[in-house]
């Protein structure tokens, strides 16, 4: 999986601005992800980004190298057919760490947020006649602290601590899907928010830091082929997707695209 | 359950020093007789005698301490213990905290000009002060000098009046510290709690509201911890408010007000270091700044040199010499294999926007050191008060060096150059972090001799923090700490006759 997120706006607080000593700001995120199913109603799945960053306006630096390590068991509690109509839910916790000793504190070019996670999702579906699906899931997100690399900062109060607190976050989503071509073509479109439960904001013309509130409303779309007829390709897929986060704190007005292929294997 | 556990192993985060009351390591029963930096003596305040401990008056006003000091709420001990017997620390923290709170640089104005901050209209935007390195050691010096000579004067009076502590007379009275023989008036913790106050409030305008209520609370521990009755505390406030009196009108006059020059003064700076040496420093940002920062502040009076260019530097390697080549690709070799090690030595001393400062770094350092070497109140303040004019004379005499020389600095003159720091808004040589530290550890190391190693091999790092953030060349960070030493050797010399090494 590749994704490009680009942004050359970003909320201070709640107010949108430009830096133009930031200039446009690019993060590209390479993800190889491998899934494995240990039963049919249980996967796991192993994900280690690569990650760099860059903006064309300013001195500071862009940074790049592994950020997470990602490991997550999606549990299928449900499933329920009524004629050609099904129902499916979904239990999905997942748990990552930073693989290397990535600043945490030098946003927004810093890989990740450097602090575990610990993310419970839940995960409902009903498919209508086999082609029309929609899709809600709700986690929350646990995040721990960050240890930086300085040995004061200011959080609305002072902190004599090289360690800052990560807030937690909530997170919704709703999809609504559909396949086509003979079920080789999946489209979804998507909505997707991400709120901090807690945090500060971004000082007046200051950098962010790991302790900010950070809020993200997104629309997506996601195509994803299957190459199920196609005899040399047979257990390949191809996928796109593209995004716009519509609204945000302390966040960059990002525009996502994405590509990735994926392969199904089969012992 | 995980998260539970995963919890438990997080740390608690300190939002100040966590330290208890302690014994002091000695009283300075002569401190009445040291040398102020403000005044000429300590009796330039007159204080009457107290009421005698047997009087009336006294009796009644040892009655309502008690009753105050038996009764206390739990937030009342909490704060209690937060001032401790020695809150010059607290107040020092308090400086720092609104330091980093007002530390941010004016943003650019939609139409690409930039508004700056103005004591004639402190709410702005953008809001007064714009608390950086500069201002930040002064604002540090006035009110370390504040607090040592009030508590030269509440020194004078204790001994000379030898008014008993409030426990001695009374012993039914509760105090919450570690009991001595410090006479109580009069209140050595009335003269911190309100000359503090004063100053940082002639600092912090927006601050107020703020300050009278940590104010406040601090006076009245003086009573929940059984401390000070109220004519200590009032005999305290007379001095505070003397001392400051004292320290307001000599900040009126030391020319800060001038520091931050109109664009035709700056562009006139600019202009005598091109004739000068046939450079000058730009600034790099868009919309572009068009002054630098407090390009005056190299003629801000200065406590202990008589004048800044008896320490200006000598003129650095002229940029595209071979000196300057060599300095220049040490930047580039750096920033392009930094190690984990360089990039948190950056980072470690850093203290850029929205921080204390590397003036507060320091401060936040010697607070250690005066615990642990479990300093009284005033030893306290003589320490503060020493560090950071030594600091403030630093940062005068670097800017004054700055402006002098005027030179670019690495993302101007290497080109594509990229930083994992942000670059000031002022010249280059020599660097800031490097003579404010010099400054520091010299003071130090006077104060604190067997510490004297780890204060030089702080400063050497903060020096060569810069050269790892690649925001100064190696030149700026050495002679930037032999300034700040030269500076120093101004105060220790001051320090040494002022009566407490006796």
């Amino acid at each position: 999986m590749y994704d490009q997120g680009t942004w050359s706006e970003y909320w201070e607080g709640s107010t949108l601005i430009t830096n133009q000593n930031i200039g446009t700001f690019t993060r590209s995120t390479y993800m190889p992800m491998i899934a494995y199913g240990i039963t049919d109603k249980l996967n796991v799945l192993l994900s280690i980004p690569y990650v760099s960053t860059k903006s064309d306006g300013g001195q500071l630096a862009g940074v790049k190298g592994l950020q997470d390590v990602n490991v997550a068991v999606k549990y299928e509690a449900i499933k329920k057919d009524f004629g050609k109509h099904r129902v499916s839910a979904l239990a999905v916790a997942q748990f990552g760490t930073p693989m290397s000793n990535y600043l945490s504190d030098y946003m927004p070019y810093s890989l990740g947020l450097g602090t575990q996670e610990l993310t419970g999702r839940v995960i409902g579906q009903y498919e209508f006649n086999k082609m029309i699906y929609v899709r809600a899931t709700a986690a929350y997100v646990w995040r721990g602290q960050t240890e930086v690399e300085r040995p004061y900062y200011y959080n609305n109060g002072s902190y004599y601590t090289t360690f800052m607190e990560v807030p937690s976050a909530i997170n919704y989503q709703a999809v609504l899907g559909g396949w086509l071509l003979k079920h080789n073509l999946r489209l979804e479109a998507s909505y997707n928010v991400l709120n901090c439960v807690d945090g500060d904001d971004i000082r007046r013309w200051n950098m962010p830091q790991p302790t900010n509130k950070f809020e993200v409303t997104q629309a997506g779309f996601f195509a994803q082929y299957y190459f199920k007829a196609i005899e040399p390709l047979k257990g390949f897929s191809l996928m796109a997707s593209y995004n716009q986060v519509l609204e945000g704190r302390n966040m960059g007005k990002a525009t996502g695209i994405g590509g990735g292929i994926t392969y199904q294997f089969t012992f | 359950m995980i998260v539970a556990s995963v919890t438990s192993c997080e740390n608690e985060l300190p939002t100040h020093f966590k330290f208890s009351a302690y014994q002091f390591s000695d009283l300075d029963v002569n401190g009445g007789s040291w040398q102020p930096i403000l005044l000429s003596s300590a009796t330039d305040v007159a204080i009457d005698a107290p009421d005698a401990v047997n009087s009336t008056e006294y009796l009644a006003e040892l009655a309502e301490l008690k009753s105050a000091a038996e009764n206390i709420s739990g937030s009342q001990a909490d704060a209690v213990e937060y001032w401790t017997n020695n809150p010059v620390i607290r107040w020092n923290e308090i400086a720092l905290e609104l330091a980093a709170k007002y530390n941010l640089i004016p943003p650019p104005n939609p139409d690409g000009t930039y508004t700056l901050p103005t004591a004639a209209n402190p709410q702005g935007p953008p809001p007064f002060p714009f608390a950086h390195p500069p201002y930040t050691s002064r604002m540090l010096a006035y009110l370390s000098v504040a607090q040592f000579d009030g508590l030269i004067t509440a020194w004078h009076y204790k001994y000379e009046y030898n008014r008993p502590a409030t426990y001695v007379t009374d012993p039914t009275i509760p105090y919450a510290y570690s009991k001595n023989t410090l006479p109580s008036y009069p209140s050595d913790g009335a003269v911190i709690a309100v000359v503090s106050r004063d100053i940082l409030k002639a600092m912090f305008p927006l601050e107020h509201d703020y300050l009278n209520a940590k104010a406040e609370e601090h006076l009245n521990s003086l009573k929940w911890s059984g401390s000070s009755t109220t004519s200590d505390i009032e005999a305290g406030t007379t001095i505070a408010t003397a001392v400051k009196t004292a320290a307001i009108a000599r900040a009126q006059s030391d020319k800060m007000g001038a520091a931050q020059t109109p664009r035709p003064v700056s562009d006139a700076i600019k202009q005598e270091a091109i004739d000068r040496f046939g450079w000058s420093w730009d600034n790099q940002e868009v919309p572009v700044r068009p002054v630098g920062l407090t390009p005056r502040f190299g003629q801000v009076t200065m406590w202990n040199v008589p004048n800044v260019e008896d320490v200006r530097l000598t003129t650095p390697p002229a940029p595209g010499s071979a000196e300057f080549e060599k300095d220049a690709k040490e930047l580039r070799d750096i920033a392009k294999n930094l190690t984990n090690e360089q990039r948190k030595i950056a980072n470690w001393w850093s203290d850029g926007l929205g921080t204390y400062t590397p003036p507060g770094h320091w401060n936040r350092r010697t607070k250690e050191y005066i615990i642990k070497y479990e300093m009284n109140p005033l030893r306290a303040a003589r320490t503060f008060a020493y560090l950071n004019m030594a600091v403030m004379d630093a940062g005068v005499a670097c800017w004054d060096s700055k402006y002098y020389y005027h030179y670019p600095r690495p993302i101007q003159t290497i080109n594509g150059f990229k930083t994992i720091l942000g670059t000031p808004n002022f010249p280059s040589y020599p660097s800031g972090h490097s003579t404010f530290s010099g400054a520091a550890a010299e003071v130090l190391a006077y104060i604190f001799p067997l510490e004297a190693n780890n204060v030089r091999a702080w400063a050497r790092e903060a020096a060569e923090s810069r050269i790892y953030g690649g925001i100064h060349y190696r030149f700026d960070s050495e002679l930037g700490i032999e300034q700040g030493e030269d500076v120093a050797a101004y105060a220790i010399t001051r320090a040494q006759a002022d009566g407490a090494d006796d």
